[in-house]
């Protein structure tokens, strides 16, 4: 019975990789554009170490407030702070940081439930930030340090420090160049997710984000994300290339400047909105005044699909997500048993009756998260559940062992072609 | 019969105030929350506040592990670490042991040095310790907000024989002294209480005005006895402690050396409204000195206030007066004194809705007193100039307690003061540990009479850190003792300096505590533990060599300046033909006087100097020798090139040939327009 299961699987292999390749590259794309937006993210990072750096912490700590106060919960907003700017010796006002002079809001208030600041001081380097976007962690490392991002997630990448031409300053030691920042998101898009219990084994591809908005705020802030090319990746930087990002204003009291001129701008965008504004992209990104911010905000949109003035800000700074209305409850399943007897057919020219019980009920899983994919990409049905059967195949070597024998008289006939 | 029981409650609570218990002779099947606040003023103006929250589980054998009031995230740190005791705290600002008092329960148990200091004790098998210990340390650090994580380092954490607590083997300690406390670490400790910051005591924890103060230290101290076998099982224990102190508003009451009256509302700008319905029980208590007692006491004896007054006195009298009548007034005698301190206290159960409590104290009248002190005072610091050697002294100095002690038996020629030290130094500080000198009342002793017991783990290079463990025993009439050691400073790799590399290094405080005395009250019928007397030196601060961070940069441009300098040179050589260049330009002359004079005048020229005449056709020869020398010196650059960086080139596209005899750059390879600007620039 095992062995005939085996060789059926062996010839549903054999077929499936011939086709794969060609439905991969048609299909990939339409995967990530269906899968639907189904929660938000954010990481905020103040890279800037000292006390005269203490507006870089009062930006992040007032980006921190709106996304909370946009609908982005605690958990799943990573705060990384370089330096303790609150209870600093040198700060007149103990646990406390505003971002204006009128000092109205305390931005590290109890009634913001005190910031749960999740890397800070000299954890703040480059190497663990990597890690958090990539997320390879070491087994110890607690789900509060962690980007556990999926492929529905939108993530809002908020930076802030001091920078140059392609590079960003950490805790004014090391840098953050645009190229890894660029391998980072790369690999973010492309990242396999390892299974600790099955070690090397690839249970599935998952984009860690569906869309991830770059924001930047500091000195030729742009040429930070010049090579980005994953698609999905909206960037927005305080400076075009050569320019400064200057300071809003100074507090005599605190006797440093308390915030920067994009991020001052960008909060007096929010402040005007709730949870419930539908202000596009767009209106955010016309709002900064060249003459104001005293640069230019420089906003690339090539690697993003979608229309700005179509996408609410609420998508990357709140946690508002885009409501189906279904006629009936748990419409889900009449579409479940639809996608059953479609398998079904497939599924009897090559498996067994044995596998197909368990086929069917991994296939459900699948088919439930990606139900109005199946119709874009003809194909997918049949990927997804080729998918199954390499989740369920014991040892890959067999497969990978075929898919080279394959190879080889393809490379023939390449190079007989070539000639 | 209502009477005792209830006294004996008190008295229960009290004891769970000042001490860690241990052990209990009664099991309770109930879990239990009670929260405790402590007010003492302090003898240089400042109010000292200590909250103390404690929950009880009772074990999981008998309740199960489902809990109502203790919280879920200690539990399950408690089960998958398997915690014996454990305890964090985190500390900013250093308590001033000659002001503020180093021989109370307080001062013992709750002044910490500043930073983060953890320690834990693991009931699992010693190979396994470590392991649990790291995994401990990044539980924690997402718990509370901290950098904790760095202690999962080898280099940052030691295993302590006997010198700081008595557990071999499967005790850990480590600290962080340049943490930063702050907000977010107390509102995670905060949401460990099932009222939060929301009822009864802790609402009284305004952030702004705990992080004002000179000194906050925030504990979490933790007994399991979920794994000890054998033994009466009391389920977990989890202490949660707050202390701060506080600067009273400076309201100025006539005279400048009044003591500042205050008010709860006062130094905390808010008040109690109640007490945390969940809590068995919420008390205030206001602690008056045993010095200011006694003082006091004298001025009454002084006035001859008799006995039935006594009590009305005891809270409202011609020095201070409380803002409320106490509920009971409870004197407790301590040791070696003929006084004893004084303990309102105060049941917030009596407390309304409407009517917020509000405890003030007010001063009537100057009033002086010091707090009791260790009976040696230690203190710290680094000798020795130059960035490469130094030595660490620890000097101990009498106080007047130890005086007035030594007083009573100063005849018996046997008694032994016993002090024990307990130093971690990180590695890249290298202690010389055979150059230790102690020193009695200045004179250099013999280590053996002076040590009893003694135990020392040497550093090892990025792996462990330093470790001294000693037992002193020092004469009692001493005035004073040093101990001095050498130490030589490391160096670090460059990348293992932190940003701030300039502020220095910090040695984290040794460990000073005196077990022969107990801090303790006494409150009769009272059998709880003791602790022994315990103080924590100065972090010190060591400035390491740092290395000239922008040196990398530096090569870099140095480097390149070097190769510009040799490839645009190279070029020249190669590229300059100065044979053509002649021969074009005679071309050019050659065809701009095309008249027959100047063919023959060069003729004759050409005759008198003896040589045949050149064609324009033929400078071979010469431009030949010409380009001899200038192989020659090619391949005298070329050498040098090769003697002083071949990798280099080989790096650059350069390939060996010829049997390795020649590097040759593929015509395809050279990028023309780097040699141009390279040869242009010279």
């Amino acid at each position: 019975m095992k062995k005939n299961w085996y060789f059926n699987l062996r010839t549903l292999l054999f077929s499936f990789l011939l086709f794969i390749s060609s439905w991969v590259s048609s299909c990939s794309s339409s995967y990530s554009a269906t899968t639907m937006h189904t929660n938000n993210w954010a990481v905020l990072v103040c890279t800037s170490r000292f006390w005269f750096n203490y507006r870089h912490m009062a930006n992040t700590l007032s980006l921190y407030r709106t996304v909370k106060r946009l609908g982005i919960p605690d958990e799943r907003i990573i705060l990384m702070l370089a330096d303790d700017m609150a209870c600093n010796a040198r700060n007149k006002y103990p646990a406390q940081v505003f971002n204006n002079e009128n000092h109205r809001l305390n931005l590290y208030g109890d009634n913001v439930e005190a910031s749960s600041v999740d890397y800070r001081g000299y954890e703040v380097t480059v190497e663990n930030f990597f890690r958090v976007l990539t997320g390879r962690h070491e087994n110890a490392v607690p789900r509060s340090k962690r980007l556990l991002s999926d492929e529905g997630s939108h993530i809002l990448l908020y930076m802030t420090g001091h920078g140059g031409d392609e590079f960003l300053k950490f805790q004014d030691s090391e840098e953050l160049q645009s190229h890894d920042l660029a391998d980072a998101v790369k690999q973010m898009k492309e990242k396999r997710r390892w299974d600790d219990a099955h070690d090397h084994h690839v249970l599935g591809f998952m984009n860690w984000f569906k869309e991830l908005l770059i924001m930047v705020d500091t000195c030729q802030a742009a040429t930070l994300f010049s090579q980005l090319h994953s698609p999905g990746v909206l960037a927005i930087g305080s400076s075009m290339k050569g320019e400064n990002s200057y300071s809003h204003h100074l507090d005599s009291d605190v006797g440093v400047s308390v915030v920067d001129r994009f991020t001052f701008y960008t909060l007096a965008f929010f402040e005007r909105l709730n949870i419930y504004d539908n202000a596009s992209l767009i209106s955010l990104f016309a709002s900064y005044n060249p003459n104001l911010l005293m640069s230019t905000a420089y906003y690339r949109t090539d690697l993003y699909q979608r229309q700005l003035d179509k996408v609410s800000v609420t998508n990357f700074f709140g946690s508002v997500m885009e409501t189906i209305h279904t006629d009936t409850a748990y419409k889900a399943s009449s579409s479940m048993k639809s996608l059953d007897s479609e398998m079904d057919s497939i599924i009897d020219e090559t498996a067994s009756m044995d596998e197909r019980r368990s086929l069917i009920s991994t296939n459900i899983e699948d088919q439930i998260d990606n139900s109005n994919m199946a119709q874009n990409c003809p194909f997918h049905k049949k990927m997804s559940e080729f998918y199954d059967k390499i989740k369920e195949i014991r040892d890959v070597d067999t497969l990978v062992n075929y898919g080279l024998v394959l190879t080889l008289p393809v490379l023939a006939v390449s190079t007989l072609l070539s000639r | 019969m209502l009477l005792p029981r209830q006294t004996r409650l008190v008295l229960f609570l009290l004891s769970n105030l000042f001490f860690i218990p241990i052990t209990f002779s009664l099991v309770e099947e109930q879990e239990q929350f009670t929260e405790e606040l402590l007010l003492k003023p302090l003898p240089d103006r400042k109010v000292l506040s200590h909250f103390h929250f404690q929950s009880r589980a009772p074990p999981t054998a008998s309740y199960g592990h489902h809990h109502r009031l203790f919280p879920k995230a200690i539990y399950q740190l408690v089960h998958k670490y398997r915690i014996r005791e454990m305890e964090l705290s985190f500390t900013q600002g250093r308590w001033n042991y000659e002001r503020w008092g180093g021989f109370d329960p307080i001062s013992s148990n709750n002044a910490k040095p500043p930073g983060v200091e953890l320690w834990a004790v693991f009931d699992v098998p010693e190979h396994q310790v470590d392991a649990y210990w790291k995994n401990l340390t990044h539980t924690l650090s997402g718990l509370f907000c901290a950098s904790i994580n760095f202690l999962e380092s080898s280099t940052t954490y030691a295993a302590p024989e006997w010198g700081f607590q008595p557990f071999t083997g499967s005790l850990r300690y480590g600290t962080l002294p340049r943490e930063a406390v702050c907000t977010e670490n107390l509102t995670p400790w905060l949401k460990l209480l099932p009222c939060r910051d929301k009822a009864g005591l802790s609402a009284l924890l305004d952030r702004p005005s705990i992080y004002k103060g000179f000194y906050h230290s925030q504990q979490l101290h933790l007994i399991s006895a979920e794994f000890k076998s054998g033994e009466l099982d009391s389920g977990i224990i989890l202490e949660q402690t707050l202390t701060v102190v506080l600067q009273p508003g400076a309201k100025r009451t006539g005279l400048a050396y009044f003591q500042p009256s205050w008010s709860m509302s006062s130094i905390f700008g808010r008040q109690i409204t109640g007490k945390c319905v969940l809590a068995k029980s919420s008390n205030v208590f206001l602690q008056i000195d045993r010095d200011a007692v006694s003082e006091l006491k004298d001025m009454w004896k002084e006035m001859s206030v008799n006995s039935d007054k006594m009590s009305k006195s005891l809270w409202s009298n011609p020095y201070f007066e409380l803002s409320r009548a106490p509920d009971r007034i409870k004197e407790a005698s301590s040791i070696n004194s003929d006084s004893a301190s004084i303990l309102y206290e105060f049941f917030i159960q009596k407390c309304s809705k409407s009517e917020s409590f509000d405890l003030g104290l007010t001063w009537k009248s100057s009033f002086v007193w010091s707090c009791p002190k260790a009976p040696l005072h230690a203190t710290r610091f680094l000798m020795g100039s130059g960035n490469e050697r130094g030595s660490i002294a620890i000097s101990l100095r009498t106080t007047e307690l130890n005086r007035r002690l030594m007083d009573a038996d100063i005849s018996e020629e046997t008694c032994k003061l016993r002090v024990d030290i307990f130093q971690m130094v990180p590695w890249y500080v290298k202690v010389y540990y055979h150059t230790l000198l102690v020193f009695v009342d200045e004179k250099p002793q013999a280590l053996t009479d002076v040590i009893e017991r003694m135990h020392v783990s040497p550093s090892e290079d990025k792996v462990s850190p330093g470790l001294m463990e000693l037992a002193l025993k020092l004469p009692c009439g001493l005035n004073s003792a040093a101990l001095t050691v050498e130490f030589s400073k490391g160096f670090l790799h460059i990348d293992e300096y932190p940003p701030d590399a300039n502020q220095g290094f910090d040695i984290p405080s040794a460990v000073i505590s005196f077990p022969r005395f107990n801090t303790r009250l006494h409150f009769p019928k009272d059998d709880s533990e003791r602790s022994p007397v315990l103080s924590y030196t100065e972090v010190l601060l060591v400035p390491l060599t740092t290395p000239d961070f922008s040196m990398p940069y530096n090569v870099i441009t140095i480097t390149c300046t070097v190769f510009a300098l040799y490839f645009g040179s190279l070029l020249n050589v190669l590229r300059r033909r100065v044979g053509e260049e002649e021969r074009i330009l005679k071309e050019k002359a050659a065809n701009k006087k095309t008249g027959w004079i100047s063919i023959l005048l060069s003729k004759l020229f050409a005759k008198l100097r003896g040589r045949p005449s050149e064609s324009p056709k033929s400078p071979a020869s010469s431009s030949s020798l010409v380009s001899l020398k200038l192989l020659l010196k090619v391949v005298l650059v070329a050498s040098v090139a090769v003697g002083w960086q071949i990798e280099f080139l080989e790096l650059c596209g350069f390939e060996r040939i010829d049997g390795e005899k020649f590097l040759d750059l593929p015509i395809e390879k050279v990028d023309m327009a780097a040699l141009v600007s390279a040869g242009s620039e010279l």
